[in-house]
């Protein structure tokens, strides 16, 4: 029966007086006082693992990241008798009853602690009263971004860790293993970023209530992929502009048809230009994208006032052709052409100036046209004949106006030249 | 006789058993005793280390009943308070809330937490020891919903001096009610205010106060909004009442913010503008390009709506008309009568038109004969044959034989037609008026941008 007390002594996990506490000493101490209290501050180690970065927001200007985070300190109190100086773990359980440091993450707006299945929280006590203490958290932490050259902009953000209670004189935070502290897991990518570098780094916080504090930071720089926005806004606008230029081809004399396309894609870069604000922070100064996106549309709106000032000029030259025909009697007629800019309906021959030109109309027109062209065929012969005589209004009247030949060369290359400019400044 | 003695008997050598027991076991346990006693003499130095030296025995907190508050049954208890603010998470115009991350100090004397000290020396506690004592209940009047970080333990500071001053400091963020005026949106100025009250203590148990007047509010350097500017903060305190409860302080942290116009400039005042210009285009088109024009005017419709609609879906839905309201609703209402002047001009050319047509047939020459021939035939371009190309000239089409029977006619007949053209020109009154360019163009032309740039001259000036 001796031997028996004794070896059930042996296995101190099996013997009822002995539980944990009683192992570790708990109720010997009193431990919502630090270690060392009263005497020099207690250093504490940080080191974190990087699990993810969760999420970025341009909008709340924040992001959110998942970390290991752990904390190594020594606690006499919390020292044991061991042959074999080996660990003892546990679980969160033991966190309410001893000390340990109260870090908090500074520009925090929520984090928590996972608590699946049981709550992510480890402690290991080492014979001679050393702690290893880890947790895992998702934080979301304040990032100040600027955006003065989204979408080729990079940002730089940081999680500052920091004690709650304890200042300088109490607790000092240092990372463990210096810049190596901070390691990651191979797969960290975000979708819209590149992950340009982490780093570790350490400073003092001073607030004029409660003194100094430590603070530890973790640093690291996004550069965004600008893919997304080549592909969703730069590349329409391009487009868009491009097919501005379409209208500087076309007949002049097609009005309808020169003003709906100006028009209209007018109306698609002011689309466009709606779409890209969406979904992003209602900032005070101009981003890199809304420089691209208003000169776009600026050209594509002085296509329109060029067709607008071609078309003035048109009317003008008609009036003064047309004056300057009527004292030399000549006849002027039409070609189909013409006729079908005006009106919007098809001539296949040359029409006489009496038709009407509702288009809904356009069928009866067209037999009338034919039917009245056949019975003129000598008389429109004679007509063309007397009008070749007033030859310089017709040179005048060219199917280009020259605003129109120019603006073929003037506009794209401006819009090359910028677009030069524009990638040169921001890449 | 021998009966008792048995028993007595019985009963020593019981007795004398168990005292042997126990004395066995007295000298096995007096050993360690003998160690502890040792080893208490040594841990009284160190008076973490006691067993009966816990925080709360050190600061005697099972001696006093922390329910009630310092000085209870006597006067106030004055608590001042002080507060620095983190950040300024956001600022929702559609809840009319915004986002505050703040630490909160409270300072008060509690003298049953004092204790005897040597060095004068602060003991700093983290939030396990708030639960055993007495702290003031502060609460944030109109908040929506708030909370204290708990990660990685609740971020609470507890620091006692010895001679009973104690410092709490909490990092809190809350979410509170901010009642905004839009009638200037955007280029307004909301003044908002965070109020701390304490709950259930009224003025006469408990004084809430800024520590340090006004110096007491401080903010982190890098606060910033990207929609905001934020002009200041400033303190106050007041009395609030309640009816079924009495006085009670409130402390007020107020901040004006100043709203940046360029994103909403960029936004929708450009936009807006622009669509104006661009339906002005429609006054220097040829009138008698029907489609162009009306396209033209339709689709500078269509994009000032969308501009309209894309303005409301950020903003709450009041009852009074925002400063942009009225921009683009008198912008819309531009673009809308540049519609009604094209409207107003084709339906004017129709009509002189008609009445040309009617005036001409008067004339012998052009009896019986559409107007619009005369064109072919003497080569006389008149103004209202240019429009009867739009096709304005319907009512006067002649059948085909006659055209050529006519036409042949007027080729001999030349100089008279030319005379009937002067004669035509006699009503020349209702000939200029018939221009290529209508009148009410042309004065359009000078009447819309001229009004426009008036209304933006009186609108910027009232709201800037």
């Amino acid at each position: 029966s001796k031997r028996e007390i004794k070896m059930r002594k042996l296995d101190s996990t099996k013997v009822r007086p002995h539980k944990t506490e009683q192992l570790l000493h708990i109720e010997d101490h009193d431990f919502a006082l630090r270690p060392g209290f009263g005497g020099s501050p207690i250093p504490v180690g940080i080191d974190v693992q990087v699990e993810s970065i969760d999420s970025i927001s341009e909008v709340d200007m924040d992001f959110t990241m998942t970390l290991y985070l752990r904390h190594y300190w020594k606690d006499e109190r919390l020292s044991f008798r061991s042959n074999k100086n080996k660990s003892m773990t546990f679980d969160g359980r033991l966190i309410k009853k001893i000390w340990v440091p109260d870090v908090f993450f500074v520009h925090s707006k929520r984090s928590f602690i996972h608590d699946t299945t049981v709550e992510n929280v480890m402690l290991r006590v080492y014979p001679d009263g050393n702690v290893l203490f880890s947790l895992r958290i998702t934080v979301s932490a304040m990032c100040f971004m600027d955006f003065s050259r989204f979408p080729l902009d990079t940002q730089n953000c940081s999680l500052e860790l920091e004690s709650y209670a304890y200042n300088e004189d109490d607790l000092m935070l240092y990372w463990k293993h210096g810049n190596k502290s901070l390691s990651t897991d191979e797969h960290i990518s975000l979708s819209q970023f590149f992950i340009e570098e982490f780093s570790a780094s350490s400073g003092l916080a001073f607030y004029s209530s409660t003194g100094w504090y430590n603070r530890l930071f973790i640093n690291f720089a996004l550069r965004r992929h600008i893919f997304f926005f080549v592909l969703q806004s730069y590349f329409p606008a391009m487009l868009m502009v491009m097919l501005s230029w379409v209208s500087f081809w076309i007949d002049r004399r097609a009005v309808p048809a020169r003003v709906s396309l100006g028009i209209t894609t007018v109306l698609t870069m002011s689309t466009i230009m709606t779409g890209v604000s969406a979904s992003m922070p209602q900032v005070s100064y101009i981003k890199a994208v809304d420089v691209y996106l208003w000169i776009s549309f600026l050209f594509v709106f002085l296509s329109v006032i060029e067709y607008a000032a071609v078309n003035y000029l048109t009317t003008i030259e008609e009036r003064k052709q047309l004056k300057k025909r009527g004292k030399a009697s000549g006849m002027y007629s039409i070609d189909a052409v013409q006729a079908m800019a005006f009106d919007g309906c098809f001539h296949d021959t040359d029409v006489d100036m009496d038709l009407p030109a509702f288009s809904d109309r356009c069928e009866e027109n067209e037999t009338r046209a034919r039917a009245a062209s056949v019975a003129n065929l000598d008389t429109t012969r004679i007509k063309r004949k007397r009008s070749l005589k007033g030859n310089v209004g017709r040179i005048i009247l060219q199917n280009n106006h020259v605003i129109d030949t120019y603006s073929r060369i003037i506009f794209p290359s401006v819009y090359i030249v910028f677009n030069f400019f524009y990638w040169g400044l921001y890449l | 006789m021998p009966y008792f003695a048995k028993l007595f008997l019985l009963i020593f050598c019981l007795v004398l058993l168990v005292e042997s027991r126990k004395h066995r076991r007295r000298r096995w346990t007096n050993q360690l005793e003998v160690h502890r006693a040792s080893h208490i003499y040594k841990k009284n130095h160190d008076i973490t280390k006691n067993r009966k030296g816990k925080t709360e025995q050190l600061l005697r907190v099972d001696d006093h009943d922390f329910t009630m508050r310092p000085a209870f049954g006597g006067p106030a208890i004055p608590v001042g308070v002080d507060v620095q603010v983190e950040s300024l998470d956001s600022i929702s115009e559609v809840d009319m809330d915004f986002t505050m991350t703040l630490y909160l100090r409270h300072y008060w004397k509690d003298e049953r937490l004092s204790f005897p000290s040597t060095n004068n020396k602060s003991m700093t506690f983290d939030g396990r020891l708030v639960k055993k004592i007495w702290v003031p209940d502060v609460f944030f009047v109109h908040s929506k919903r708030s909370f204290i970080h708990d990660t990685t333990t609740d971020n609470i500071m507890l620091r006692v001096f010895p001679d009973g001053h104690v410092l709490y400091s909490m990092r809190i963020t809350v979410t509170a009610m901010c009642n905004m005026d839009f009638s200037r949106f955007p280029l307004d100025s909301q003044t908002c205010s965070l109020e701390l009250e304490s709950y259930a203590y009224t003025d006469e148990d408990l004084m809430l106060y800024w520590k340090n007047g006004n110096e007491s509010l401080k903010t982190d350097e890098k606060i910033s909004l990207s929609q905001f500017l934020i002009q200041k903060f400033h303190t106050t305190s007041r009395l609030a009442f309640y009816s079924s409860t009495g006085w009670y302080n409130r402390l007020y942290i107020n901040f004006t913010l100043h709203r940046h116009i360029f994103f909403f400039l960029l936004q929708t005042y450009f936009p807006a503008t622009l669509m104006v210009m661009l339906s002005w285009v429609s006054f220097w088109i040829d009138r008698r390009a029907v489609p162009a024009r009306v396209s033209l005017g339709i689709t500078t419709v269509l994009t000032m709506s969308t501009i309209i609609t894309g303005v409301n879906a950020s903003m709450p839905r009041v009852s009074y008309i925002k400063a942009v309201d009225i921009y683009l609703w008198v912008s819309f209402v531009f673009v809308f009568l540049s519609v009604l002047e094209y409207a107003a001009v084709n339906y004017l050319t129709t009509v002189q038109e008609r009445k040309e047509g009617k005036h001409r047939e008067k004339f012998p020459c052009t009896c019986g004969i559409a107007h619009s021939k005369t064109i072919m035939l003497d080569g006389n371009y008149s103004e209202s044959d240019a429009n009867s190309l739009a096709g304005y000239t319907i009512n006067q089409m002649v059948p085909e034989e006659e055209k050529q029977e006519k036409m042949v006619v007027h080729l001999a007949v030349s100089n008279e037609s030319n005379s009937s053209k002067k004669r035509g020109l006699k009503g020349h009154v209702g000939l200029r008026i018939i221009q290529n360019t209508h009148a009410i163009d042309k004065y359009s032309r000078l009447i819309f941008p001229g009004t426009y740039i008036f209304f933006n001259l009186i609108y910027w000036s009232v709201f800037s």
